[in-house]
């Protein structure tokens, strides 16, 4: 396999975009071009995601994207893996690189949603589960994870603090991040008042309905002459699959398909987490992210939860965990949020990250969920 | 080889649906090889990948294993909410989801509670408390 690197990572503003998403995924693809140093005509491969382009009565973006960049020529597809799409995207980026097929590709990941009311949103969300026998039994995916929480808080004792801890400590690296959604600090006392949502899980558990695009460029090493960004090394790329609904799987306190992911990319890279200096994780919802730090290694199970609360995970923490302000924060505009994984970690190698920095970046991890985790990618990245 | 001449689930997606309408009995299947009593759709066990597995009529009762008081519905369920979304571990194996109308508050269902599959006005699996029936005024 061939070294291959990210070298270029653009992102718009989280939140409700004008833009339609084939404008503003063709937008923040150019950008990414741009911060790589290469040019359109380098592009081998595109890899696009848009789960939800049906909402804008658009499929086969891929084409029309690349057409609006002046590359009508270049192959593309639509890679559709939930809220994994793009981290799913960059995999098969990555492979195509790696595996020398193409010298560069791009990933893209875009989602309007905004035009739709919450409950259209909440639907269109809930098809990604299980439709038949999850949905149709009335889940959403709030209710999802909200029975995860219900779970772990049986087995482990769990304040309702500690997952305020998770919202209140994410918001706060949202509002150094001019991409995020949320731009506000919260206090205990915001989320604790906030109403609840799927028992245990809160509004501000919870992850937004965010339009938002992201875009990275992937190529090989030996093709880069001379980056204009400092590249991130792709040490590990990883993808896994669980079952899909929850009731067929051996325990609820954790998701098969991070843990398999996660020991796949550790074996890739040669890493422990011990190695890692700061964590992108899904925490679509907050329980999310302290079910992620143990699946990934991180934390022993049972013990993850009290790791906000103590200030572990903080920016200046022993292990900064989403500094961007996460999918809680950040926001989520579900095809674009591996892809935008990425862009915070290479704007933290690039010293680009203002007001949100983390203490130490060689080593970064991003770890990205489709639904329940039917689906999983893990990556680790570090310096040349 | 032709689709056709694969192992074919004895039921369809649609033929479960259609159980949960007509008020059970609730099927499921059980793998001959590693156990896994299951009660969602698959060729083969989702847990072993074993293609042999053998029908079984899954028990109308059980115990709630985890559960949620959905306040914001999708749209299927947005005359029922408040509700509860429960897992359930059904007496002699097998775990399947479903929903309980008028279980508004975490304060009315607690994990490890006992339900039973109960016919619903609409698709889908629907569960009540379990109510022992010899010991009048146990409340729920």
């Amino acid at each position: 396999m061939r070294e291959t690197w990210v070298v270029g990572a653009a992102s718009n503003r989280f939140g409700k975009m004008k833009d339609s998403g084939r404008e503003a995924a063709t937008r923040v693809a150019l950008a990414a071009l741009r911060s790589s140093g290469l040019a359109p005509k380098d592009i081998g491969y595109t890899f696009v995601s848009n789960c939800f382009g049906i909402a804008e009565h658009q499929a086969h973006v891929g084409p029309l994207i690349n057409g609006g960049l002046g590359i009508p020529d270049v192959p593309s597809c639509t890679i559709e893996s939930a809220c994994s799409s793009s981290s799913a995207g960059l995999h098969e980026a990555f492979v195509h690189v790696a595996g020398g097929f193409v010298d560069a590709a791009l990933v893209i990941g875009s989602e309007k949603l905004s035009h739709l009311d919450t409950l259209a949103a909440t639907s269109y969300f809930a098809i990604a589960a299980d439709y038949p026998f999850e949905t149709k039994n009335g889940a959403t995916f709030p209710g999802l994870y909200a029975t995860l929480a219900t779970a772990y808080q049986a087995t482990f004792p769990t304040r309702p603090e500690m997952l305020g801890a998770v919202a209140i400590k994410n918001h706060a690296n949202a509002a150094r991040n001019p991409h995020a959604h949320f731009q506000k600090e919260i206090t205990m006392g915001t989320y604790l008042h906030s109403p609840i949502i799927a028992s245990p899980l809160r509004l501000y558990d919870c992850c937004p309905f965010s339009d938002g695009a992201a875009a990275v460029v992937v190529a090989a090493k030996e093709f880069v002459k001379s980056p204009v960004s400092e590249p991130l090394v792709i040490r590990a790329s990883a993808r896994a699959g669980s079952i899909t609904e929850m009731q067929d799987r051996p325990d609820l306190l954790g998701l098969p398909a991070t843990r398999t992911a996660a020991a796949k990319a550790f074996r890739q890279a040669h890493l422990e987490p011990k190695d890692i200096d700061f964590l992108e994780v899904h925490d679509c919802f907050t329980i999310a992210e302290v079910l992620a730090l143990e699946d990934l290694g991180f934390f022993p199970q049972g013990t993850a939860a009290p790791a906000a609360l103590e200030g572990v995970t903080a920016r200046d923490g022993r292990l900064p965990v989403n500094p961007s302000g996460g999918l809680k924060a950040k926001g989520h505009p579900v095809s674009a949020t591996g892809a935008s994984q990425v862009v915070e970690i290479f704007e933290q190698f690039n010293g680009r990250a203002p007001g949100r920095e983390v203490p130490r970046t060689e080593t970064a991890l991003a770890h990205n969920v489709g639904a329940t985790g039917g689906s999983c990618s893990v990556h680790i990245f570090s310096r040349r | 080889m032709d689709a056709e001449e694969l192992p074919r689930a004895p039921h369809t997606v649609d033929d479960f649906l259609r159980a949960y309408e007509d008020g059970g009995p609730l099927r499921g299947f059980r793998c001959v090889r590693c156990g896994l009593v299951s009660a969602t759709w698959g060729l083969a066990c989702p847990r072993c990948g074993d293609t042999g597995r053998v029908e079984q009529e899954l028990s109308p009762s059980g115990k709630v294993v985890s559960f949620t008081i959905q306040t914001v519905p999708g749209d299927e369920f947005l005359n029922d909410a408040p509700y509860a979304y429960v897992v359930v571990e059904l007496d002699g194996g097998g775990r399947i989801t479903g929903w309980m109308p008028a279980v508004r508050s975490v304060s009315d269902l607690e994990v490890g509670d006992r339900v039973r599959f109960h016919p619903s006005y609409k698709p889908g699996v629907q569960f009540v408390r379990d109510l022992p029936v010899d010991r009048p005024g146990s409340g729920g």
